[in-house]
């Protein structure tokens, strides 16, 4: 558009003659956006702890944890995504993604397959493979490049083993007072594995979930209130875990056919370059072979120029289940050192920064320091009888979107 | 390579004069809007909430990546810098939630895109207004 060029002001001479040299229509191009879109995002990162007697993991969802070799698998990822556009109003997205997952290995997995349509404004529907959203933020947590940390805090985050369902949701936005209020609910079946020891998994495919969130967004603040429930459709694989016929002895462990119920609260508040996040969450397990849980966690961050430093505080503590039924005490001795895997009870107190040295390419380095009780075993990996529950994580990592 | 030597000299020019620019947000004079909040702009800009006070939906308008206006427009808009405003973007992209705002190549091609695209908003220095564009917003630094 030389004629556009030249209506700058003010007009630089040497702006002006190479505007006149441009042959008409070099700059005119197609005005509809292109309709299919392909980007990508994806972590390198390094960590290592300073105990060998826990395996540290970013979530529930990875196998083995880190000791105290630098090791690249828990936080490296790689994502690719294809946007397909049918209209105004209507999309398609396909997203892939490879990460250290259930099965100990880095199988790529399509994460989302959606249609998404824009009703209005203020109704969009979207049914298909769609990210779970038990918390927020949750359904970008693999993002490393839109998150402030280096990876979300684990004693609030850690227990999702969910990524993705099938499913659909329905999103309303509709303005109140100054601001937005937003709501989503979505149903559907879960479309994963979790892992549970070195070869053996639960397969949480096909259980129904549902859930929904508020949000209120106005100025600086956002806050959300959710609630997700899943029902387990397969049982988890206790006895093969224990060595002994668990459910035979104790039929009230039994997960297959009940719910677990995620409930949250989160605050967001940005100012400039004042970034704050605080949230809570409580699990509630029908089953007694998960012990209930709250967690915590609050961030800080400032900005500097391409720095970001931030700290921040993450706290869970599940109860105590008790075993009802009279049994041999030997197996009870058994029943109990299984079900001990579910408890926590630990505080961690994390710092780092986040460089955001080039366009599109973050690099961070933190240090998470945690203490927790030596039961404190639920977020961890073969954990040893050496197991004090205190740990100290370094990590970096070079997040990039492209 | 001519169209590349005249972007450089627009992102030159333009740079010297971006952090004293007078930028305002702008729409098609045709849809008979006169005044957005800065509230309302953020939630458009941000894909919170794509909605004009005439009912249309809002389909915002990005200067070029490299254009300084876009880092004064943000700056100016939410205190945040372009590594924020790209985070920010990359959460929701690969969330499969909203899109950002369409991208033009050119700075020039704002004001025209404005009125080619029904509920078009964008933002520009005052001297590229055309007669057929109403500031909306004025984004004082």
């Amino acid at each position: 558009m030389p004629l556009a060029c030249l209506m700058l002001q003010p007009v630089h001479p040497l702006l002006f003659a190479l505007a006149l040299a441009l042959p008409i229509g070099v700059a005119a191009e197609d005005k509809d956006p292109p309709r299919l879109g392909i980007k990508g995002f994806g972590t390198l990162g390094l960590a290592r702890s300073d105990d060998s007697d826990a395996g540290f993991v970013r979530d529930l969802s990875q196998p083995r944890g880190l000791t105290t070799h630098w090791s690249g698998k828990i936080d490296s990822v790689l994502g690719v995504q294809a946007n397909y556009r049918f209209g105004e109003r209507t999309e398609a997205v396909l997203q892939a993604v490879s990460r250290y997952r259930y099965d100990n290995g880095f199988g790529p997995e399509i994460t989302w397959a959606f249609l998404r349509h824009d009703f209005s404004p203020e109704w969009s529907l979207r049914a298909g493979r769609i990210g779970t959203e038990f918390f927020m933020l949750s359904d970008s947590r693999l993002v490393g490049y839109a998150n402030l940390t280096v990876r979300p805090p684990v004693e609030f985050y850690g227990p999702l083993v969910f990524s993705y369902f099938d499913g659909l949701d329905l999103a309303a936005t509709t303005q109140l007072g100054s601001g937005l209020l937003r709501g989503k609910l979505f149903a559907g079946h879960a479309a994963e594995r979790a892992p549970v020891a070195p070869g053996l998994s639960w397969n949480l495919q096909g259980s129904r979930m549902f859930g929904g969130h508020v949000d209120y967004l106005s100025g600086p603040w956002q806050v959300r209130l959710g609630h997700t429930a899943i029902r387990f459709s397969h049982e988890m694989p206790i006895n093969e875990f224990a060595g002994i016929d668990v459910l035979g002895l104790a039929p009230q462990l039994a997960a297959q056919g009940t719910w677990s119920h995620y409930d949250s609260l989160g605050v967001v508040y940005e100012q400039g370059a004042l970034q704050i996040q605080g949230m809570v969450n409580r699990i509630h397990n029908e089953t007694d072979q998960y012990e209930d849980s709250w967690a915590g966690y609050l961030i800080g961050a400032y900005r500097l120029g391409n720095f970001t430093p931030y700290t921040g505080y993450s706290q869970t503590r599940s109860s105590p289940l008790s075993l009802p039924a009279e049994m041999p005490a030997a197996q009870a001795a058994v029943i109990r050192y299984a079900l001990s895997y579910s408890h926590s009870d630990q505080r961690t107190i994390f710092i780092g920064t986040r460089w955001d040295f080039a366009q599109n390419l973050a690099l961070k380095a933190q240090v998470d320091r945690t203490h927790g009780q030596p039961d404190s075993r639920f977020l961890f990996r073969e954990t040893t009888s050496g197991w004090d529950g205190r740990m100290t994580v370094f990590s970096l990592a070079l997040d990039f979107v492209f | 390579m001519r169209l590349q030597r005249c972007l450089l000299a627009l992102a030159l020019s333009l740079f010297a004069t971006a952090a004293r620019a007078e930028l305002v947000v702008a729409v098609d004079t045709r849809l008979g809007i006169t005044r957005l909040s800065r509230e309302e702009v953020v939630n458009i800009f941000l894909g919170r909430y794509r909605k004009l006070p005439s009912g249309q939906a809002a389909m915002p308008i990005d200067q070029p990546t490299s254009s300084p206006l876009r880092k004064e427009f943000y700056r100016r808009l939410v205190g945040k810098d372009l590594s924020e405003i790209n985070a920010y973007w990359a959460r929701l992209i690969f969330s499969g939630k909203t899109s950002p705002p369409m991208q033009t190549e050119n700075t020039e091609d704002v004001g025209p895109l404005i009125q080619a695209i029904p509920g078009g908003i964008g933002y520009l220095e005052r001297s590229q207004l055309t007669p057929d564009l109403r500031v909306v917003l004025e984004m004082a630094p």
